[in-house]
């Protein structure tokens, strides 16, 4: 079976070719002209933002300069501040020692000066022993030298009480010797 | 009607034109308008600073830690007069070695900075050469105490007065253990190279975090320092009988 041949019925006439290429022309130039628009008030307002932005960057840079000058101050005031506490420390771990050696000092010469107390007493103390004996001594060569004068027993009985006086004053000594330490 | 080449030329160009636009356009070619420049950029807080170096090192008063829980220990004993060293274990506790505190008449301590620190109640331990001192007045700062002894190898710094002279800090590390030459304490005892005089018994031993690691109790002839381990210290005061009240002279 063959079909019939199809044909194109007619269409409507086209626009002449010039006013099409007009109109075309006209979208392209409205195109271009907002694009341009566009671009120029882009451009505007991108120099004004950079203008603004610079400007920022030179305050910002002031601003910088002026505290790394102050930071620089700071440091060499803070390096001097470090420099007056550590002396500051070192004057105060001095002053410390110099107390101490000074508290051992006193309290050494406070034992000594105790020392030299005990010792004075010991001393008197014998001295004194000494001379009871010594009186003792004496009084009992004395009343021996007139023994007929005297009963035995008060004489034997003097005598115990002298032994015992210089005995005292032996204990005495041998407690001064021991204050005498090297 | 025909259309010639110079038309399609042109269709060609407008369609290319107005593509063109489009795509630069929807593209993202075109340049933004500039966002507004705001009036303050600085940031309030700055991102990636950190505290100046040495920062940490910072005290009240310019002494370091170590140093301020130091104290100079006077023994005026009924003859004669001696020093030692120690340090705070907390606001009203001293640790120092027995033979310090021993026959005394009157302790005196002062702290670092020549303070002096009214002492209440001693008590000496049996089996160590350690001894406790409480203060009536607050002591300036104390260290923590290590978690373990050390190991050989470790760094060890002592902080006491040696020669009962100025407050000093030595650093050496430490040896191994040791018997006690001198039967002072039960078990073993550290040896370390710090050096140390006669006035440093009872300094603090630290390690590099300035936490107690032992205590100074003698120096050996060949000048290395003998100190009361920590696990000892830790024993001793854990213990309630270990400490009994210090008898004078």
């Amino acid at each position: 079976m063959t079909e019939a041949p199809v044909v194109a019925a007619p269409g409507p006439a086209r626009a002449p070719g010039p006013r099409r290429g007009s109109r075309w022309l006209a979208v392209l130039l409205v195109a271009t002209i907002a694009v341009g628009a566009y671009l120029w008030v882009t451009t505007v307002r991108w120099q004004r933002s950079s203008a603004e932005w610079e400007g920022k960057a030179h305050e910002y840079a002031e601003e910088v300069a002026s505290l790394r000058m102050q930071l620089d101050g700071a440091n060499t005031e803070l390096q001097a501040a470090r420099d007056q506490l550590s002396t500051a420390t070192a004057r105060i771990t001095d002053l410390a020692n110099e107390k101490a050696q000074l508290g051992d000092e006193n309290v050494a010469s406070q034992q000594y000066l105790d020392y030299q107390t005990q010792v004075s007493a010991a001393a008197a103390t014998v001295a004194s022993a000494l001379g009871q004996c010594v009186s003792g001594q004496e009084q009992l060569v004395g009343y021996l030298k007139d023994a007929d004068q005297y009963e035995a027993a008060d004489l034997g009985r003097y005598e115990r009480q002298v032994g015992a006086l210089c005995e005292d004053a032996e204990q005495a000594n041998q407690a001064l010797q021991r204050e005498l330490r090297p | 009607m025909r259309s010639g080449p110079r038309s399609l030329a042109r269709r060609a160009l407008v369609v290319g034109t107005l593509f063109l636009t489009g795509a630069l356009g929807g593209c993202g070619v075109l340049p933004p308008m500039p966002e507004p420049v705001p009036s303050d950029i600085v940031p309030s807080t700055p991102v990636g600073l950190s505290p100046a170096a040495g920062g940490d090192a910072l005290s009240p008063d310019g002494f370091d830690a170590v140093e301020r829980m130091a104290v100079r220990i006077r023994n005026v004993g009924c003859e004669e007069l001696s020093t030692g060293s120690g340090f705070a274990i907390d606001e009203h506790t001293l640790i120092t070695n027995k033979h310090v505190v021993a026959d005394s008449k009157d302790l005196e301590v002062s702290t670092y900075d020549g303070h002096d620190i009214t002492v209440g109640a001693t008590s000496t331990a049996g089996l160590a050469d350690l001894a406790v001192v409480r203060t009536t007045d607050p002591l300036p700062s104390h260290p923590e105490l290590a978690g373990s002894d050390p190991k050989p190898g470790d760094p060890v710094t002592v902080v006491g007065y040696p020669a009962g002279g100025e407050l000093t800090v030595t650093e050496g590390e430490v040896m191994g253990t040791t018997r006690d030459p001198l039967n002072a304490n039960l078990g073993e005892v550290l040896l370390t190279d710090a050096p140390v005089e006669p006035g440093s018994s009872g300094s603090a031993a630290l390690d590099d975090k300035g936490r107690v690691i032992g205590v100074v109790y003698a120096k050996t002839a060949d000048d290395n320092s003998l100190l009361v381990p920590l696990s000892t210290l830790q024993d001793m005061l854990a213990d309630d009988t270990a400490f009994t009240p210090a008898k004078g002279c």
